[in-house]
């Protein structure tokens, strides 16, 4: 540990801290452009000039190093001056399209503007004429104009992706970001370039002129895509009256955290969002000979309570299916595991998720659900049904989610539906199976609940909902009212009235949740 | 008045054949330094002499090469800075082209001293004449044992390569010379680390100037007593002082350090040219701030000249007369430096560009009057803040010709 | 390695990147070994010397643009290249350029239409004792009058 001075706040930080790292550990934003955390120091910008007693030049708080007894000046007016020349000196060229630039209202170039005095330019000359739209990769759009020259994104390539797509060409005034001819950035973690380029420079076409950053809400979630569990912000709009938007999620970014995802996310996360606003189950239906009939949750819940009891009073228990998926979260997968194992004693349990796809040595697994590790800490088998026998063997079959239509055709999942008594539908989505069930019974996406996730490496991170849901009940409330339906003897989680209350309880039970 | 240290063979025909440089006692010094010293020996031998170096910075170079570490799994590195972009400096071209051997004798010495067994001559682009005359040394020595392998058979080998740049004065810059060398854009580094820890290739290097390493020579053979006798006790030996501009004898002068500016202008190259009267000197390459008329009674070492306000630099003197105008001079300031700017950091590529094109506004006749406090302001801006020294190297100049000159200069305003 | 690469080029760049500790680094010996074969750099020397060395296209493009003796397009037989810095600028390097310009009826960066002469200028060429200067290809001219251009450019064949 050292001792410095930070505009006369005394800290005791760490060896080997830079200047900046102290003073955001205490409070003291320094003002920056080309400095990431992720990558090493490029003191290229020269925006986080700072004053230390004793020394005649202003020195880079991103790439100084903390001595004992360094006295630091931030807001002295020399750094103030020296900072308002970078922002002037970058102004001169830049082309303020802030009315039409996607990165208005998150951009540094205009937040540190706005910090350091509305001056006026003096620039007479003329700016320079660059390309205003070169694509650079399926996604991404590079606007030379408002480059800064950060050179964060060819840093990105080169030291987390070393994929080495961009490069700068030319010198001095005329230095550029290019691709090498039509070599667009081709690698799935590209869309991070978007939310590193500190200004306006590279945009996404997937955003781009859909809407302004201050109309969104920007909620903490995490994403389901993969078992990862890369932390994320949801980006939505919540609409004007006048106009109720159909779509309500118009961005997916990445939200830091070292222990998992570092400061990104994989294209896939980020641009697989539409299914949070498309093709959802809106209310239950209790489908009859063609005719659907919209029934609330307190009578869908009589029907499948009155069912499952029948079945068990026959003793029949062996005929009640119940078609599990890891999309589901620790506390629902928990509470599945009482109610119908534990609680009912069912055997036939088993699990449908989306098929297994390739990954990359990053952060993508070959797991395409968040939750897998969670289903084996709360040790729920983890069988795959076969058809054929579940349709010989099922009175009652209880579905969880839609992934039974990626893994069967529906001519197979007809035939084996057909063929068992009642089925019931729990589903955010609606598909192929909604024809094939008696009750379809919506529920709300990760992105619209509260819950934990088990990722790859077993670490459980809990979530708030990110997005309001209207559509349907969580799943953990569905089987909390069912457990309670059917009297089963664990009195306790009738109580239970939230998920953090939920992972509570089942610290108590496993220690892996503790 | 000269004190031939550097240039005292160069009237000889052919003294770039190592045949010919031999007769004239060459190579006496590295067989002094490999067969009777330890490198120990030779490092104290050169940090007394108070060879500074003679590249610009004029950081002595016995201390530069006792930053590298004695113990290091990594190889080490000796490069010759012979970049010579400076305007105004050619004395490199001439010590490489007349006296070959020399500079690799100083090389080996050092390389020798450093415990380093690979050495490249980063030369610019345009001296491709002089590379190959390099080259052919290179090979003559090898042939008679003072390179490659097992040298003067003591069991020290050492390689030299002869590396061309491609027209590109930052890579002047050491660390952007590191960088051209490794095949990149020469884009300057953040220091630290310095290249005496992390330099070519992440290894331990030293860069040293062409002519600093041709004077350890010298100080092999005669002592550091000797050679910092022959200049000053702070700031040791001759320098080569290159004189161009409206003189009447351009060219290399080699006298001792702290020679008065007068008498290098006045009787070392002949005066005025055409009986021209003097304006204005740049006494050190075109980064030194501008020296006016009555300015030049002052020795020629580094701290005369920086108390001066000015530098020594590379010891390129450019002379101007009165009748050259001095938005001339300021156009070829900010050409030069917005044309060389690397691009890298935000003052110096949008700053030098910013003041070039206000400096052609003027002297397309649309000058306007507060532009020349625009300049001196944005040259302000950029002063100390810039990644490397070529930001200093563009506003010092510029500052001290506007601020020397102000009142010409916005005679040239028309608005 | 491209066939229409001679013999001798790919034997010499052989030799060049032997003496690098790592390859990358004979990326400039590489781009005038090239060119001088060539005459510039084109996007398909430019993959050629990419391939060699084992870099992205692109580190190589950076490069090549950067310095200002790698050409992206060829130029004439000879390409006059006259110092416009200060020492050359004082001795009357802008009469200098003028005359040029007059004599082979080209503006600066043109070439003639028989492509014999390329003009550009230059920054400080380290010959400013012989100012004003200029370089034809890589030979120097010192001293330059209008006499001595006349003689100069009768000398080009």
């Amino acid at each position: 540990m050292v001792k410095i001075f930070i505009d006369d706040k005394e800290l005791e930080v760490s060896n080997g801290l830079t200047i900046l790292r102290a003073a955001e550990g205490a409070g003291i934003p320094i003002p920056h452009f080309c400095y990431h955390p992720a990558f090493a120091p490029e003191g290229s910008c020269r925006m986080c000039l700072v004053e230390i007693s004793g020394l005649p030049k202003l020195e880079l708080a991103c790439s100084t190093v903390v001595r004992e007894g360094m006295k630091i000046l931030t807001a002295s007016e020399k750094v103030i001056e020296a900072r308002k020349a970078v922002l002037e000196f970058l102004l001169a060229e830049h082309p303020l399209d802030c009315p039409i630039c996607d990165k208005a209202g998150e951009c540094k170039l205009q937040d540190y503007f706005e910090e350091y005095g509305f001056f006026a330019s003096r620039f007479k000359e003329a700016k320079e004429k660059r390309e205003k739209k070169v694509q650079i990769s399926k996604n991404l759009i590079l606007d030379r104009e408002r480059c800064i020259l950060c050179t964060r994104c060819l840093r990105f390539l080169s030291e987390i992706t070393k994929t080495q797509d961009v490069g700068v060409l030319n010198r001095g005034i005329h230095s550029e970001i290019a691709v090498y001819e039509s070599n667009f950035i081709d690698n799935h973690y590209a869309g991070n370039l978007a939310e590193l380029c500190p200004v306006g420079a590279i945009t996404d076409t997937d955003f781009r002129f859909k809407t302004r950053a201050w109309f969104l809400v920007k909620k903490e979630s995490i994403c389901p895509m993969c078992s990862r569990g890369c932390n994320i912000f949801i980006d939505s709009h919540p609409g004007f009256a006048r106009t109720p938007l159909a779509q309500r999620v118009y961005r997916i970014r990445a939200r830091e955290n070292q222990d998992i995802n570092s400061f990104w996310i994989c294209d896939f996360g980020r641009y697989h969002y539409s299914y949070i606003d498309q093709g959802r189950q809106e209310r239950i239906v209790l489908k009859k000979e063609a005719k659907d009939t919209e029934l609330s949750w307190e009578k869908a819940l009589i029907i499948l309570a009155e069912k499952v009891k029948s079945l068990v009073y026959l003793k029949k228990k062996s005929r009640i299916g119940v078609i599990l998926n890891t999309w589901l979260t620790n506390e629902e997968l928990y509470l599945a595991d009482k109610v119908f194992k534990k609680g009912l004693g069912l055997e036939n349990i088993y699990v449908v998720d989306p098929p297994s796809e390739k990954g990359d040595d990053f952060l993508l697994t070959e797991e395409r659900t968040p939750n897998r590790r969670g289903l084996k800490e709360v040790g729920l088998p983890d069988l795959t049904p076969d058809l054929g026998k579940l349709a010989l063997q099922t009175d009652l079959l209880l579905i969880f989610g839609t992934f039974l239509v990626g893994r069967f055709s529906v001519t197979e999942l007809k035939s084996a539906f057909d063929k068992i008594g009642t089925k019931f539908l729990f589903a955010a989505h609606k598909s192929a199976l909604d024809s094939l069930v008696d009750v379809v019974i919506p529920t709300p996406l990760i992105a619209e609940k509260g819950g934990s996730l088990t990722n790859v490496n077993g670490k459980v991170q809990s979530f708030s909902p990110a997005l309001d849901n209207s559509l349907g009940l969580p799943e953990w409330k569905l089987l909390i009212d069912l457990a309670k339906e059917l009297k089963i003897n664990h009195k306790p989680f009738w109580q239970l009235s939230s998920p953090q209350a939920i992972l509570e309880e089942m610290g108590r039970g496993i220690p892996f949740f503790k | 008045m000269e004190e031939k240290i550097l240039t005292k063979d160069f009237g000889l025909k052919n003294l770039f054949k190592i045949k010919v440089y031999l007769q004239q006692g060459g190579y006496k010094a590295v067989k002094k330094a490999l067969e009777q010293m330890r490198p120990a020996e030779i490092l104290d031998e050169v940090k007394k002499a108070n060879l500074r170096g003679r590249g610009g910075a004029g950081f002595p170079a016995g201390v530069k090469w006792g930053f590298v570490p004695q113990k290091t799994d990594k190889p080490k590195y000796l490069c010759v800075n012979a970049d010579e972009g400076e305007p105004g400096t050619f004395k490199d071209r001439y010590i490489m082209s007349h006296n070959p051997h020399l500079l690799l004798e100083g090389v080996i010495i050092a390389s020798f001293a450093v415990g380093i067994h690979s050495a490249f001559i980063y030369i610019r682009g345009e001296y491709e004449a002089v590379a190959d005359r390099l080259e052919e040394a290179i090979a003559e020595a090898k042939a008679d044992g003072f390179l490659g392998k097992n040298i003067l058979e003591i069991g020290f080998d050492l390689e030299v390569v002869v590396h061309r740049g491609a027209g590109a004065y930052i890579c002047g810059e050491e660390t952007a010379l590191l960088e051209s060398l490794e095949g990149k854009s020469g884009h300057p580094r953040l220091k630290p680390p310095f290249p005496a820890s992390i330099g070519l290739f992440q290894c331990p290097t030293v860069i040293n100037n062409v002519e600093t390493l041709a004077n350890v020579p010298a100080i092999i053979l005669n002592g550091a007593d000797w050679f910092v006798k022959k200049g000053l006790p702070k700031d040791g030996g001759t320098r080569i002082f290159g004189v161009s501009g409206m003189v009447k004898n351009p060219g290399i002068y080699e006298l001792p350090i702290g020679t008065n500016l007068r008498k290098i202008i006045f009787e070392a190259a002949g005066g005025m040219k055409d009986g021209k009267t003097l304006k204005a000197v740049i006494p050190g390459g075109m980064s030194a701030p501008i020296l006016k008329a009555d300015e030049i009674d002052l020795a020629m070492d580094f701290d005369s000249l920086v108390e001066a306000g000015s530098m020594l630099g590379s010891a390129a003197v450019i002379v101007i007369d009165q009748e050259t105008p001095i938005l001339e001079v300021l156009k070829a300031v900010s050409k030069f430096y917005s044309h060389e700017s690397c691009g890298q950091c935000t003052p110096c590529r949008i700053g030098i560009s910013w003041i070039n094109k206000i400096v052609r506004r003027i002297a397309s006749g649309q000058g306007e009057k507060d532009d020349v406090d625009a300049i001196i302001c944005l040259a302000e801006n950029i002063k100390g803040k810039t990644l490397c020294p070529l930001g200093d190297a563009a506003a010092l100049p510029i500052l001290s010709i506007c601020r020397k000159f102000r009142q010409e200069l916005e005679g040239q305003l028309s608005r | 390695m491209s066939p229409e690469y001679s013999e001798l080029l790919r034997q010499r760049i052989a030799e060049v990147i032997a003496r690098y500790p790592k390859k990358e680094a004979a990326l400039l010996p590489v781009l005038h070994l090239v060119q001088r074969e060539t005459g510039s750099i084109s996007p398909e020397e430019e993959k050629f010397i990419a391939g060699i060395l084992d870099l992205k296209p692109i580190k190589v493009r950076e490069v090549v643009t950067f310095y200002t003796m790698i050409l992206r397009q060829p130029l004439g037989k000879y390409h006059v290249q006259v110092c416009s810095n200060l020492s050359c600028t004082l001795l009357g390097a802008g009469t200098i350029i003028d005359y040029l310009k007059e004599k082979l009826g080209i503006e600066i960066g043109q070439t003639t239409p028989d492509k014999k002469f390329s003009l550009s200028t230059v920054e400080c060429l380290g010959a400013c004792e012989q100012a004003p200067c200029l370089m034809v290809n890589f030979d120097y001219y010192g001293n330059l009058d209008k006499e001595r251009i006349d003689r100069i450019l009768a000398s080009l064949t």
